[in-house]
């Protein structure tokens, strides 16, 4: 048995920040990863982190954004949090060696983006993840803060009504563990490969979300899944927002910038539930390409802007799509990008179950509402990552250790599960995962009504029984990726059930949350939040309402 | 069809097996991987993340050249008959002939095989770890944060680019040769690190001093071949040949202190 204070799940911005600040108040802090903490998804994140900077921009203004953006589900004063830590937040990671872009004065550059109302978003070219994971690792071997990499969390331990740690599978022998902690930070990303289009890396498959579900934490407003409107034909890999806040154009196939019949005032730049919605429209009525897509074209900026502000997708066009923007537009689609549900937690990281925190896209404190503004995830990453850090460490001093008997019981069954999985006839996990994937990329994607969400629904809860068959036939016990994905798909399932479920019950539209049956924002029944419980006969949905302070919810204009 | 001759290993067992995948037009080496890790055999085994090239997770030797297999097309590897021996270099593998419409597999060479492609990456990381590769920040944080120049900036830029994959590592014969030696990626670091006006001058000098030695910048062959398969176009070569320029001066700076040091 291992034993720490703390123990962060995930090694992306969130995890890592959180224990960089757990380890600078003294505390015994270690991080679990399920792989090298720079292979996390943080890395690809592209356009930028949002943070009030100069003097003619507020905290204030960055909010009212959020929270328009956020088609006003986001709860207020979590916002006022976020905006105000902004610039605290960013200027450290700069000064620990994040390389910006800079402006001639040698100040941080900052770009246009989605729906701001000013140019705020600080970047590093299009490597803007890239830059701030690898500065966050380095500092992290600078504390000499102790990293458990490839190693797979596969539940929680829950003893007495607190979370005091949980079992881990070390992938390169297969063997379960278990982990001891005072706190546990959940810092585990999105689910964004339940979608058959997403951005997200491979690994992104949302298990860290499934783990707090089991151990009975609610699960919030899963239903508002971000769609980003530009991904890459073929692959979806992300085509930053900021090729468009550079002032990059979408063309359908009649050469029309077809922005303007959606929003008319910020045209490419309207939040990215508008555009997305935008490009299927075209899409679906027969003025996009074959294939299904449209152009994002930046030719118009020249070689020297691209290759200085954009080089990272101009390289993913030509490696991944054999076209280079700097002669000709990309082909673009919708695809899955982010979650803006997941672990309800307050803006500590605190959870309901005691002893367990949450940051980053795993979690729902929630900041983004109904639909998130680009620059405010990496955003919230170090600055909700650094608050559940701090509040951990503060927790695990007025904390005693629990006792071994927990640990012990949850590692027996734990090992039943895992031999249960292995050996004989049975389905495929990837069989049983395409169907997911098909499913909730038809029926819960961008646009979404009753009979879609209903077939969903059903769908999803036959391949959970279906699911129940998946046998793992490789005995490598080394490396196993067919056990790991086994063990993963369970996880899938549930979420893809939390999302269509929470979808279904939600009888407007709100942000990404777009159904062609309820087509308007329905405040006087659909103001609240969704929490979704875990019970034997799927999620119980529960509601709670939202925190509105000083932002009164209006129509939203762009 | 394309067919994927890989080289598996479990322990000491070492064999090299065919798979016959169905590509499509715009197929990746990482997803040929995946339809025989889905439908073939699933216990075939290689690293991945990202597969869009910024995670640096699926770096392996494709038709005896170090890439990224996320992004190499299968099209444009399966009929790639001629791979210059001079130019890559005598890999530390036994040549295995490729024949058309087939791609040659194999784990990145100069690391420790766990098990078919997964190699061990833990010394990579421990060299890069030696280089001391952080800015070494005080606590206060400059009102309103550090100016920088926009050129060096993108002086800088060239190698905080570096997505540690270790394709460098594989295709280095200093690193093939010598166990200790620190490698392209540490080295190319290291200069990152000098060039930063963030860093402490004394922190600078240390690393510098650090690196000046055979296992360190002394050690490069300075034959490129890192720079030619960096995915990311980092060129660690030319960051070795910039630091081995300023040894003189740390030298100087050195003696110099000592000798303050001394009257002191």
């Amino acid at each position: 048995m291992i034993t720490h204070d703390i123990i962060i799940i995930g090694g992306g911005l969130a995890g890592l920040r959180a224990a960089l600040e757990a380890h600078n108040r003294g505390t015994d802090v270690a991080v679990i990863s399920k792989v090298h903490p720079i292979r996390s998804h943080s890395v690809a994140a592209q356009g930028g982190v949002n943070a009030s900077l100069v003097h003619d921009d507020s905290w204030e203004a960055h909010a009212l954004d959020t929270v328009r953006g956020s088609d006003y589900l986001a709860d207020q004063d979590a916002v006022e949090v976020l905006c105000r830590e902004a610039p605290e937040r960013v200027l450290e990671m700069e000064h620990w060696g994040t390389l910006f872009s800079r402006t001639r004065d040698g100040h941080i550059a900052q770009r246009p983006f989605g729906g701001a109302g000013f140019p705020r978003t600080c970047y590093a070219g299009d490597r803007t993840g890239h830059n701030l994971l690898h500065t966050l690792h380095e500092q992290v071997l600078r504390a000499r803060i102790k990293i458990y990499r490839e190693w797979l969390v596969t539940r929680l331990v829950v003893d007495g009504g607190r979370c005091t740690g949980f079992i881990a599978m070390h992938t390169p022998d297969s063997k379960l563990e278990a982990f001891r902690a005072k706190a546990t930070v959940l810092a585990t990303g999105g689910y964004g490969r339940i979608y058959q289009r997403s951005t997200n890396a491979i690994i992104n498959r949302g298990y860290g979300i499934s783990l707090a579900y089991h151990a009975g934490v609610p699960l919030q407003d899963m239903e508002f899944v971000q769609f980003h409107p530009t991904t890459l034909l073929g692959t979806n890999i992300l085509i930053t927002e900021g090729a468009r806040g550079e002032g990059g154009y979408l063309y359908n196939n009649r050469h029309e910038r077809f922005m303007e019949k959606y929003a008319t005032g910020m045209m490419e730049l309207a939040p990215r539930d508008i555009v997305a919605r935008s490009i299927q429209t075209e899409v679906d009525e027969g003025r996009g390409f074959d294939g299904g897509y449209v152009q994002l074209d930046i030719t118009h900026l020249g070689e020297k802007k691209i290759e200085e502000r954009l080089g990272g997708i101009r390289q993913i066009s030509i490696d991944f799509a054999g076209i280079d923007p700097v002669k000709e537009p990309i082909p673009v689609q919708p695809g899955q990008h982010y979650s803006m549900g997941g672990v309800s937690c307050d803006a500590n990281g605190a959870t309901p179950l005691e002893g367990l925190y949450a940051a980053g896209e795993c979690a729902c404190i929630s900041v983004h509402g109904a639909n998130r503004l680009g620059g405010n995830s990496l955003l919230e990453t170090i600055v909700f990552g650094k608050r559940a850090g701090e509040h951990a460490a503060g927790y695990v001093q007025e904390t005693d250790v629990q006792g071994e008997n927990a640990h012990l019981d949850s590692l027996a069954s734990e090992e039943q599960n895992i031999s249960d999985l292995m050996g004989g006839d049975g389905e495929s996990f990837a069989v049983v995962r395409d169907e997911l994937r098909s499913v909730m990329q038809q029926d819960v994607g961008v646009f979404r009504n009753q009979a879609g969400l209903q077939k969903a629904v059903e769908t999803i809860r036959e391949l959970r029984e279906k699911g129940r068959n998946v046998r793992v036939k490789s005995g490598a016990t080394s490396f196993n990726f067919e056990l790991l994905n086994a063990i993963e798909l369970k996880g899938m399932l549930e979420l893809g059930q939390v999302i269509a479920k929470g979808a279904l019950a939600r009888e407007e539209s709100r942000g990404a949350h777009y159904r062609t049956d309820f087509l308007e924002r329905d405040d006087e029944h659909w103001l609240r939040h969704t929490l979704a419980y875990q019970t034997p006969e799927g999620p119980r949905l529960e509601y709670k309402e939202v925190t509105i302070t000083q932002f009164q919810p209006k129509q939203r204009e762009y | 069809m394309v067919r994927l001759k890989v080289r598996r290993q479990d322990g000491d067992r070492v064999w090299h097996e065919t798979f016959d995948v169905k590509d499509t037009p715009e197929m990746s080496v990482l997803e040929a991987l995946f339809y025989v890790q889905e439908r073939l055999d699933g216990g075939l085994c290689f690293r991945y993340s990202c597969r869009g090239a910024v995670c640096g997770s699926c770096a392996m030797l494709i038709n005896k050249v170090p890439r990224l297999a996320c992004r190499t097309q299968v099209s444009s590897v399966k009929n790639e008959m001629n791979v210059d021996a001079v130019k890559w270099g005598a890999l530390a593998r036994p040549v295995v002939k490729v024949a058309k419409d087939e791609i040659l597999i194999e784990p990145l060479p100069n690391f420790n095989v766990i098990r078919d492609l997964v190699v061990d990456m833990e010394h990579f990381y421990d060299l890069l770890d030696y280089i001391k590769p952080w800015i070494s920040a005080g606590d206060e944080v400059p009102k309103g944060g550090n100016l920088m120049s926009p050129e060096v900036e993108q002086q800088i830029e060239v190698y905080t680019n570096c997505i540690l994959c270790a394709t460098c590592h594989g295709a280095c014969p200093a690193a093939g040769r010598d166990e200790m030696y620190l490698g392209p990626a540490a080295l190319a670091k290291a200069w990152r690190f000098y060039l930063d006006p963030r860093e402490q001058e004394k922190d600078k000098h240390a690393r510098l001093e650090a690196v000046d030695n055979q296992s360190g910048l002394w050690g490069c062959d300075v034959v490129f071949k890192c720079v030619a398969v960096c995915p990311k176009k980092v060129t660690p070569t030319q960051g070795i040949l910039a630091q081995r320029r300023q040894i003189p001066k740390n030298r100087i700076k050195k003696v110099f202190k000592r000798g303050k040091n001394s009257e002191d």
